[in-house]
């Protein structure tokens, strides 16, 4: 089945919600679903996989374990990038001071593809990301210049010893500027794919012309998830809407 | 009317940060929204000008109706930009399940506002879908999704006395104002629909807000004037006359608008404040062309509405004391208006009277409600000033944390543009005695007293201010401990405040900001939530069922479909009853 963009927003907000997702929280996670599913992302495979570990505990958040000026680690507690995400991400940008780059680490985490949105919406507040993780047996590069709509995906093969649920983000004025300021870290193996803004965009186009395809029994779940917030129907709360 | 053309450019190259714009602290007041009026930038006006000017073209290629109404219409309709298809299914339905609530599923009419044309296979799935509504599915082909039920006081009686060869009783038809009645025009996306985006990006003819779905009420509105001729035509074809034009013109749509509506301006503070700030800058422009005088020509088309006003208002029914109290008394003020333009006007183009003395005057002495009709009239003088600022009514709705802001300025930030929510004292009961949620039936949102019914586990998050005071005390707490740390800092260490802190940092940056209004106090009246919004859509004959619906009109008074084209004067607003003339 199809369903709108909007519509889709609304019912993972809701559904998010359902999971104990608090106001702010709920948007964000909805809004990192629907931009992979609609940019070519498989939005809907990694948000079946996030259910599950969402559906079996409360909602948790990361932890900030070591800052110093430029530079801090943060404990994921095995949450997922749909709850710890926006923190991560305003994190490093608030450590963006004049002229200087910062960067964090975030380990212990999971659907870390789901940070991509959370860096293209930073992005046009004019700050430059370039994050990496590292993804089965290879290394997943998202970088978008500061202003820019669409990031650059590319896969490489391994060449450092990564662990395997961990996210590194660097932020600053330019993508040149974080390059400069630490090079050493971002040192990549062999180039193994790009997928280009472009891709993204013709992917984004068609789902907004026809709408977004997905799964019925996705699409049953998000609304057995709604049901939590919903509020059974009575003659008295039908007078709570006013009557007719 | 034309406007001099040197204050025109002299208006438009000033910047709008100059112009007297009113201050949040009194325009945001909630009793003051729910007081304002239609004006030249509400969206029925905005669109009628447009559908008028461009020559829109409507042809019927399928009329199918049996001689009781039922069957299947579709219209074709050649805009500016597009051709679009209105489908309207007309349905037997059983008086016994007629209702407006959201929760009904069976309606008289149902409609669909499609982009293209379309064929025999898409009318078959729209025939199989439309008629169910929230039940059923459409696709992104569809742009709004629409139902109505006749009026039971009117629609009968009409085609009756059509088909005796008489022209309706003109105040039979005052005490109603239309034949059908529309309880809900779904967009955005809703059940398969475009998307927003998708209508604002590919259809210029209705990239506005709510353009589509106020185009789908302008159509019935057409349709049920059609099918009442039809249906005369059809019971006595020897004696039927067609409904007369003027009175056409003075039928409506009407609307039932319940609470449903109401977290809509929550949940889109930044589209509301955009509304809002265009009305103002229209109100402001209209104060400033006054600066140097107003001329009797001006004073005199202000007197002629002010008379119009006062007869539209005469013309209301409505039970509702606090509505009916609130009209008697602004007829009153308009009458004290109308006598002083009739003894001063001559006096007061000499001594080059400024319209910022009437709104003075007006908000010392007179009802909010006086004032703010006051305000919509003086918009109204001077549409070649105003009327581009309909191009800026949408918004960029993106609500986001600026996570390098030390929690000193967030701090100081709350103080200064929520002070109105700090002001209130939560502690007290009345303050939290009510909560709202959404029901199982259609997730339809209904406000509930705290403590006593169901569900305050699922509250919606719609009391901002109440989110306000908790997070500002959990910042101040914070502060004490790390006084110099930033917001995100503060987000990691209590994560569940991130949606009220990026709402607080985005609205600060905005002129109006959100409502002043504790939405959770046991009294509160959401009916003005419906009515501010409702006067950005263009509605009027406001009709309090109780403080959580409304009845009111949608299009009574507007030109007809056979108008486009035509150079009509865009006065239609604060509709009053026809004198017939020959036709």
């Amino acid at each position: 089945m199809k369903v709108s963009k909007n519509e889709l927003i609304a019912s993972l907000k809701k559904a998010f919600e359902g999971l104990g997702f608090r106001s702010g929280d709920y948007q964000d996670a909805a809004d990192m679903v629907v931009w992979l599913e609609t940019h070519g992302f498989d939005g809907f495979e990694r948000l079946q996989a996030a259910l599950i570990y969402l559906n079996a505990t409360k909602p948790i958040h990361a932890e900030l374990v070591q800052e110093d000026t430029h530079n801090a680690v943060l404990d994921g507690r095995g949450t997922s990038i749909l709850l710890c995400g926006s923190e991560a991400v305003d994190l490093v940008r608030s450590q963006v001071m004049l002229g200087s780059c910062a960067a964090i680490e975030l380990f212990d985490c999971y659907n870390r593809s789901f940070i991509m949105q959370r860096l293209v919406k930073a992005a046009q507040r004019n700050y430059a990301f370039i994050a990496y993780w590292r993804q089965l047996d290879y290394c997943v590069k998202v970088s978008i210049e500061a202003g820019a709509a669409l990031p650059e995906y590319q896969t490489f093969t391994i060449t450092e010893v990564l662990e395997p649920q961990s996210l590194r983000v660097f932020c600053g004025t330019s993508l040149e500027a974080i390059e400069k300021q630490y090079a050493l870290q971002l040192q990549f193996g062999t180039l193994l794919e790009t997928y280009t803004g472009e891709e993204m965009i013709a992917c984004y186009q068609d789902s907004l012309e026809g709408g977004i395809e997905i799964d019925e029994a996705l699409w049953r779940t998000l609304d057995d998830l709604v049901t939590r917030v919903l509020v059974p129907s009575t003659d008295s709360s039908r007078a709570g809407a006013g009557g007719s | 009317m034309q406007q001099d053309p040197h204050l025109i450019e002299q208006l438009a190259a000033s910047n709008i940060r100059l112009l007297p714009l009113r201050p949040a602290s009194q325009v945001m007041q909630l009793e003051r929204l729910g007081s304002f009026h239609q004006s030249r930038l509400s969206f029925m006006r905005t669109l009628v000008r447009r559908m008028v000017a461009e020559n829109w073209q409507v042809s019927t290629p399928i009329f199918d109706l049996d001689d009781q109404g039922y069957g299947t219409v579709v219209y074709q309709v050649e805009a500016k930009y597009g051709t679009f298809s209105f489908v309207l299914f007309s349905h037997y339905l059983d008086p016994e399940q007629r209702n407006d609530r959201v929760i009904a599923n069976q309606w008289d009419l149902t409609m669909a506002l499609c982009e293209g044309t379309v064929g025999p296979e898409q009318l078959d799935f729209l025939r199989t879908n439309v008629p169910k509504q929230e039940a059923g599915r459409v696709d992104s082909r569809v742009l709004v999704l629409s139902r109505a039920n006749r009026s039971a006081r009117t629609f009968d009686y009409v085609v009756d006395e059509l088909a005796q060869g008489r022209q309706p009783n003109v105040d039979v038809i005052a005490e109603v104002g239309y034949l059908y009645r529309t309880t809900a025009a779904y967009g955005s996306g809703k059940l398969g629909m475009a998307d927003w985006e998708k209508v604002r990006t590919k259809h210029r003819d209705f990239a506005r807000p709510f353009a589509a779905e106020m185009f789908t009420c302008y159509m019935l509105r057409h349709f049920s004037m059609q099918q009442a001729d039809y249906l005369a035509a059809q019971r006595s074809p020897e004696t039927a006359v067609n409904l007369h034009l003027d009175i056409k013109r003075y039928l409506g749509i009407g609307n039932s608008t319940g609470l449903g509506m109401a977290p809509f301006l929550i949940n889109h503070p930044l589209l509301i404040n955009q509304w809002i700030e265009m009305r103002e800058t229209a109100l402001a422009t209209a104060v400033v062309a006054s600066e140097t005088g107003v001329d009797r020509e001006t004073m005199a088309r202000l007197d002629m509405a002010t008379q119009r006003v006062i007869q539209h208002l005469g013309e209301i029914i409505t039970a509702d004391e606090r509505q009916s109290n609130s009209n008697v008394v602004v007829r009153e003020e308009l009458q004290a208006l109308h006598l002083w333009l009739q003894e001063q006007a001559a006096e007061l183009a000499i001594t080059h009277y400024v319209w910022a003395d009437l709104i003075q005057y007006a908000e010392q002495h007179w009802h909010i409600e006086t004032q703010e009709v006051i305000n919509s009239m003086l918009i109204e003088l001077y549409p070649d000033l105003v009327d581009g600022l309909e191009e800026q009514m949408g918004a960029e709705e993106s609500q986001q944390i600026t996570p390098e802001m030390s929690v000193s300025e967030l701090l100081a930030i709350i103080e200064d543009k929520y002070d109105w929510a700090l002001a209130i004292d939560f502690s007290k009961h009345e303050s939290v005695g009510a909560f709202w949620y959404r029901s199982e039936e259609k997730m339809e949102p209904r406000l509930g007293q705290t403590n006593i019914d169901m569900g305050m586990e699922k509250e919606m998050p719609l009391g901002i201010g109440r989110l306000v005071r908790e997070c500002y005390d959990c910042i101040q707490d914070y502060s004490k401990i790390s006084p110099s740390q930033n917001v995100a800092h503060f987000i990691i260490k209590n994560p569940t405040f991130s949606g009220i802190v990026a709402r607080m940092q985005t609205m600060a940056q905005s002129r109006y900001g959100d409502i002043r209004e504790n939405l959770v106090h046991s009294d509160v009246l959401p009916i003005y939530l419906l009515r501010c919004k409702l006067s950005f859509f263009g509605v009027s004959k406001f009709d309090p069922r109780s403080r959580l619906w409304v009845r009111n009109t949608m299009f009574q008074g507007a030109p007809l479909i056979s108008d486009f084209g035509q150079a009509i004067v865009d006065d239609w607003q604060f509709p009053i009853k026809p004198v017939l003339t020959t036709q």
